[in-house]
């Protein structure tokens, strides 16, 4: 269990700076820490190296002090809130109270994907356990916040590849007072009822995401190839795993740019980022494979193209047949040609795809209407998918605000 | 050569094997070139397909190895048939892992299905001895006129069964009272049974049974057959054979799985010779060959797990070479069947095909 007594009785200003300090030591590639959760992140996910580098980038790259005073600042008012009663206009005065315990499971996530909330749970003071995968890359930053603030680290507890039914995570689970749980239905539903009933549940489901590229945005070449880019690197970095890979881009007809071109335009952007972020296999794994073969087919007989080169392990495929779901594939990317965003809108339904994000290449009301409507949580330019703003909230949830309790003074 | 010709070779292929005789290498490349020549020139989706692939009745592969093979998955693209599909004597439709879309198997000549399967049947599966009573926990012929593998029951049945086949399966359940009591009737007559089910089936029926079981007449058989596409959940290959041999009183080695598609018109069942190893290896009849390849259609040598890619001399009215998503090894007579991959899903919150599948019922 960790031991949030010392935490409390430090200011959040002092808390949110040992974390970017932490952090700040963590964005030095040579930091041996780092180097060695590299490594063990590596084995354990089987990702390249400049992909594990990428992650950890702008996972540190994130978590500064300026981005977590935003965040709480914008959920909570102020830091100070953290603290004690502030005065809140036309409001009785409010302290955002730490809520309690904080569980969290990241057992099947990425990359550091517990950190985050790790991070602004011990902002709010809470005492935390992660339930750390194998690599342990929660357990070595605690050491580093350890080094920083002895009371930050103390009260972050790190499980490291702890099994579902072991008794200590047990224990922490069912005395959480809220838990942050990342996984598919299954896991979300064993989790949920292992927790204690009055808990606040704060689940990260699977998702995927979608990109829609306007027609304006294919006016040019050079803007046309400059979305393609983004979406390249959206796709492929985690080489489409995580629910911010994409995997579904709708192409709208009527540009100088025609559907076929973009797709051409994207299988080189993807031949690109292939060498900036190489795949963790060489192969396209057997289900990728099988689905490139019936592309391949329907290619042939002039239903869609299929752009993908023997070796690489990436492909792009255009206008699949739209009464099957995407391929939610590895490094594989589906693009759809259509007439307008209500086409995206009724494929979502259709699929009752859950969307985590929608990327777009210009600001359109109607997309941005479209995106919305098909339940995704954020709209990002492409390109950026990948890189989430810690200021921003994460999965349509705040990031602070689950881990706080406010305290009303009338 | 024309369709009739074809289907003559066939015939003759099937009526030599039962007679003994086996089909040498030269004659099944000889029969199979000329069915490719014939169906790229019979069927504009395959022709287009293998011209892609570099091949073309002036171009012809080199052998049999060589000729193209669709992905199962075509049979939902594209419509695979040298003939017109209005005069099919027989439609089977896959039944597939997306609810929306099937394909489509369409048979020009019932008669080369029935008498294919039979040949296959009787020497792989056909328990010896007296005549079996058929008890069939797959779709009923009569309900799912489309399903091949009700079809290939009930035809097996009224081919070498003792009595009219029987079809206990409602929906995804078993009628276990129904097949309880002619299980019993038939072995207070000292019949054999022939119990063929797919594994999903019977891992309903064992559940079904709890601890009781149905037993069964000496020299009885047990047909497991692939029940598990588009379903999320598994089963143990070797729990579910010790479970059903229990439950039937039959040998572990008389629970015999065949393997066979809707794309495909012959099957594969497990070889005599592997039914007590822990391995099991499939073997089919002459005309029907398979070979293991990597992604991009490469042969791989024995022991390497890839893609089963199939050649089947009865498929002349679709196509004679599939590449199916099954995986498996090459081994000494036959191949050893992995079954699809389904170990390497999307990784953290990503959302994958299974999800989508739980998520949509």
């Amino acid at each position: 269990m960790a031991d949030p007594a010392g935490l409390r009785a430090l200011p959040a200003r002092a808390i949110v700076a040992a974390l970017a300090d932490a952090a700040d030591r963590w964005r030095d590639a040579d930091f041996p820490p780092r180097v060695r959760a590299t490594a063990r992140i590596r084995e354990r996910t089987g990702y390249t190296e400049p992909v594990v580098d990428a992650a950890l980038d702008r996972l540190f790259g994130a978590l500064t002090s300026a981005a977590l005073t935003n965040a709480i600042c914008g959920e909570l008012g102020s830091v100070d809130a953290l603290d004690g009663f502030v005065a809140r206009p036309g409001r009785a005065d409010g302290y955002a109270a730490p809520v309690g315990r904080v569980a969290i499971v990241a057992s099947d996530t990425t990359i550091g994907v517990a950190l985050v909330p790790a991070a602004f749970a011990l902002c709010a003071k809470c005492d935390v356990a992660v339930r750390d995968r194998g690599d342990a890359l929660c357990a070595a930053f605690a050491e580093t916040l350890a080094e920083e603030r002895r009371e930050c680290g103390a009260a972050l507890a790190t499980h490291v590849a702890a099994a579902h039914d072991d008794a200590a995570w047990l224990a922490e689970l069912r005395a959480a007072d809220a838990v942050v749980a990342f996984g598919g239905d299954p896991a979300l539903r064993a989790l949920r009822a292992a927790a204690a009933p009055q808990a606040r549940f704060i689940a990260y489901g699977h998702r995927t995401s979608a990109g829609y590229v306007a027609r304006e945005a294919l006016a040019t070449q050079d803007g046309a190839r400059a979305v393609a880019r983004g979406a390249a690197v959206d796709a492929l970095l985690y080489d489409g795993d995580g629910c911010l890979s994409l995997h579904t881009i709708f192409v709208e007809r009527g540009g100088e740019i025609g559907v076929a071109r973009f797709a051409q335009m994207l299988s080189h952007a993807l031949d690109e980022a292939a060498v900036e972020f190489p795949a963790a296999f060489a192969l396209p794994p057997p289900r990728a494979a099988s689905y490139r073969a019936g592309a391949a087919f329907r290619a042939a007989v002039g239903d869609g193209a299929l752009f993908a080169s023997t070796g690489r392990p990436h492909v792009a495929v255009l206008d699949p047949p739209r009464d099957e779901p995407p391929p939610l594939l590895p490094r594989t990317v589906a693009l759809y040609g259509v007439d307008g965003p209500a086409e995206m809108l009724a494929f979502v339904r259709a699929h009752a795809l859950p969307l985590e994000a929608v990327a777009v290449a210009v600001d359109r009301a109607d997309v941005e209407r479209a995106a919305i409507e098909s339940g995704a949580v954020k709209l990002a330019p492409f390109g950026s998918l990948q890189t989430p703003r810690l200021e921003d909230e994460h999965g349509g949830i705040g990031r602070i605000a689950p881990f706080v309790k406010w305290i009303v003074r009338s | 050569m024309t369709a009739a010709a074809l289907d003559e070779r066939i015939l003759g292929a099937v009526a030599a094997w039962r007679a003994g005789e086996d089909l040498p290498d030269a004659a099944f490349d000889a029969l199979a070139l000329a069915l490719f020549a014939y169906q790229i020139g019979a069927n504009d989706p395959y022709r287009r397909f293998a011209a892609a692939a570099g091949f073309s009745p002036q171009r012809m592969p080199a052998h049999w190895g060589r000729i193209p093979a669709v992905p199962s998955s075509a049979f939902k693209d594209a419509t695979l048939a040298t003939f017109d599909p209005a005069q099919a004597e027989l439609t089977f439709r896959t039944s597939g892992t997306t609810a929306e879309r099937t394909g489509v198997h369409y048979m020009a000549r019932a008669a080369i299905y029935d008498e294919v399967l039979c040949a296959g049947f009787e020497r792989f599966m056909l328990p010896p001895g007296q005549p079996a009573a058929f008890f069939n926990l797959v779709p009923d012929p009569a309900q799912n006129p489309h399903s091949s593998l009700g079809y290939m029951m009930r035809r097996a049945g009224e081919r070498f069964g003792a009595g009219p086949p029987r079809f206990y399966l409602r929906g995804d359940r078993v009628d276990v009272e129904a097949l309880a009591r002619d299980i019993a009737a038939a072995t207070a007559r000292g019949t054999p049974a022939m119990v063929a089910g797919t594994a999903f089936a019977f891992a309903a029926l064992l559940e079904d049974l709890g601890g009781s079981t149905l037993p069964c007449a000496p020299g009885s058989r047990v047909m497991e057959t692939g029940g598990f596409k588009g379903r999320t959940r598994a089963v143990g290959r070797a729990d579910l054979y010790a479970g059903l041999a229990r439950a039937f009183a039959v040998p572990e080695c008389d629970v015999v799985a065949e393997y066979g598609m809707t794309e495909l018109t012959s099957q594969y069942y497990d070889a005599a010779a592997s039914r007590t190893a822990a391995t099991r290896v499939k073997t089919g009849p002459p005309w029907l060959r398979c070979t293991v390849v990597d992604g991009d259609g490469r042969e791989l040598p024995a022991g390497e797990t890839g893609f089963l890619r199939h050649v089947d001399l009865a498929n002349r009215s679709s196509v004679v070479a599939i590449v199916t998503e099954d995986r498996g090894y090459a081994v000494a007579g036959g191949f050893v069947l992995l079954g699809r991959d389904e170990t390497a899903p999307l990784r953290g919150c990503s959302l994958d095909q299974e999800d989508l599948l739980v998520r949509r019922g």
